[in-house]
């Protein structure tokens, strides 16, 4: 694993060589900052609301971490599902349209190093960009006084469905040599895995399937947003952390395997 | 250093390369001339180990790339047809980067770059962005990152391809001078492709003949051409005779025949 430093450190360099990164953080600070603003002034609202009409038993009920945080974090779990595919398609396809990834094939390194090195690149952009949503929500703290474990499991929560995106992100890039097919390739595989709990509640309310079913089941079991939400009202399960490192490691042994087969092709 | 065993590599019905045997000893600088499409990249590439050999096998400087592929792999410097680079990066990071790549240690990584940059004339564009570069300086960077661990063996697949007629002469240059012995030691052990006759007379001392993915023709060049025959004339010759051979349903005793 000695090669995975050099990996991972080249990438990282050759994204922050390119504007293209600046403009991914601008434009997600900018996102973030617009949403938290929405968040907390529609709180805002909902407490004067609440005070003009006394209605003191939803006053007491509104609260930081229910009413704030939770839909900035929703809000940018979704902003993440549209912004992941763009950071990973060039992992593995800017290798193989650059002629590089025969230079990287015939080195004395492992493909799991690359897999790794590739996977920490794009995970560590990716984590700067949660740090920044970390950051707003520790504005909240300085105001008022929310829930910091609550705050805390919503923030590792949606770490886990970032890095899972880019577990997901890294297979799409490596099985194309155009980035663009990689993106779009990523995004759909993102929105499946996405839409899954809500196909299986649409597929159960029509009777189409069982809700307790084999098949509801396992599509709700493949699906991240009941976990996120889970985690988002503080509750940290070792079942939901299992569940991402198995899509993490899947994607990842997926990704190997891809590469792999061009390899025998 | 090379000792390659019945090499074959199908794609489907097509036999890219078929039952190539050859043995390439130390120091040796060897001509894989063909025409295109005659199997010399598919060679080169099994060799490197970028793909599997359908059948047969390799050892380089004693590894077998199948068996102890990552040992066999610190043996080889290799310049692919495109060389393999980053255009965003600069000559000196992106060769300390391969240095790394190829496990030149830590503390030996900058003098192997200095080197590395020296022998192709890189120096004085050490820090420019390899995407600025002109194509003949970035064939050198391509051929820098395939020297900078000090490989036994060097493979370079058609290193003036695309050059203009001043650029081709420096880097030939620059190969004649690996080839030869250096610092005391026995120069690089190279393969050199090209269809290009001129290039290997001006580089090789050994020819090896591929034509249709078999190996044709093997011997030092001064033989080839003893009795004043122009090594244009004997590969056109072997060749079409090859060709001739096999649309008659022959087999690589017409290179046994030619010869
Ligand atoms: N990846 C591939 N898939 C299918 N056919 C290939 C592939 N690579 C090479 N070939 C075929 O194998 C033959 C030999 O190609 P190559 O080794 O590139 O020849 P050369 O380098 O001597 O020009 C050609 O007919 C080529 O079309
Ligand atoms: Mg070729």
């Amino acid at each position: 694993m000695r090669h995975v430093g050099a990996i991972a450190g080249r990438e990282l360099r050759s994204m922050f060589v390119s504007p293209v990164a600046y403009a991914i953080l601008t434009l997600f600070a900018i996102v973030a900052g617009f949403f938290f603003l929405a968040s907390v002034l529609g709180f805002d609202a909902q407490v004067a609301e609440a005070q003009q009409f006394r209605a003191f038993d939803y006053l007491r009920q509104l609260n930081l971490n229910d009413h704030v945080i939770a839909p900035f974090y929703g809000i940018m779990w979704i902003v993440l599902l549209f912004l992941v595919p763009g950071i990973t398609m060039g992992l593995f396809a800017s290798e193989k349209t650059n002629g590089t990834q025969e230079l990287l094939m015939t080195s004395p390194i492992t493909i799991w190093e690359l897999v790794i090195g590739k996977f920490l690149a794009a995970s560590l952009f990716v984590l700067l960009l949660v740090g920044m949503v970390g950051i707003f929500t520790g504005i909240l703290f300085f105001f008022g006084d929310p829930e910091l474990p609550k705050a805390a499991s919503g923030l590792l929560g949606l770490t886990l469905v970032a890095l899972s995106y880019v577990a997901v992100g890294s297979f799409a890039s490596s099985v194309t040599r155009n980035q663009l097919i990689a993106f779009f390739l990523s995004l759909v595989l993102l929105l499946i895995l996405w839409m899954l709990s809500i196909v299986a509640d649409l597929g159960a309310g029509g009777g189409a399937i069982a809700s307790d079913g084999l098949v509801s089941r396992s599509m709700r079991w493949l699906s991240s947003a009941d976990r996120f939400e889970q985690m988002v009202r503080g509750l940290v399960d070792t079942k939901d952390l299992a569940y991402f490192g198995f899509m993490i490691g899947t994607f990842l042994i997926l990704t190997k395997a891809s590469i792999e087969s061009v390899r025998w092709r | 250093m090379i000792e390659a065993r019945g090499l074959t590599k199908r794609y489907g019905d097509l036999v890219a390369v078929n039952d190539v045997s050859f043995e390439v000893g130390s120091g040796e600088v060897v001509g894989f001339l063909g025409p295109n499409g005659a199997g010399k990249t598919t060679t080169m590439r099994i060799l490197t180990g970028f793909v599997p050999a359908t059948d047969g096998t390799a050892k380089i400087a004693g590894h077998d790339i199948f068996e102890d592929p990552l040992a066999a792999r610190r043996a080889i410097g290799y310049l692919p047809e495109t060389p393999p680079l980053y255009p965003e990066m600069d000559v000196a990071h992106y060769l300390t980067y391969v240095a790394r790549l190829k496990d030149v240690p830590r503390g030996r990584r900058k003098g192997a770059v200095d080197r590395a940059m020296e022998r192709c004339g890189l120096a004085d564009v050490r820090r420019r962005v390899i995407g600025s570069l002109s194509k003949g300086y970035r064939q050198r960077v391509g051929l820098a990152q395939a020297i900078v661990h000090d490989p036994a063996v060097l493979i370079l697949d058609e290193p003036t391809v695309g050059l203009d007629p001043i650029q081709i002469r420096e880097i030939r240059g620059l190969i004649a001078g690996l080839a030869d012995s250096q610092e005391g030691g026995t120069g690089h052990t190279v393969i050199l492709s090209t269809h290009i006759l001129a290039e290997v007379e001006a580089i090789c001392r050994r020819v090896m003949l591929i034509n249709a993915g078999r190996k044709v023709l093997d011997g030092p060049l001064a033989e080839l051409t003893r009795d004043g025959q122009r090594l244009e004339d004997v590969f056109t010759r072997v060749t079409l005779s090859d060709q001739a051979e096999a649309s008659a349903g022959g087999t690589a005793e017409a290179a046994e025949a030619a010869q």
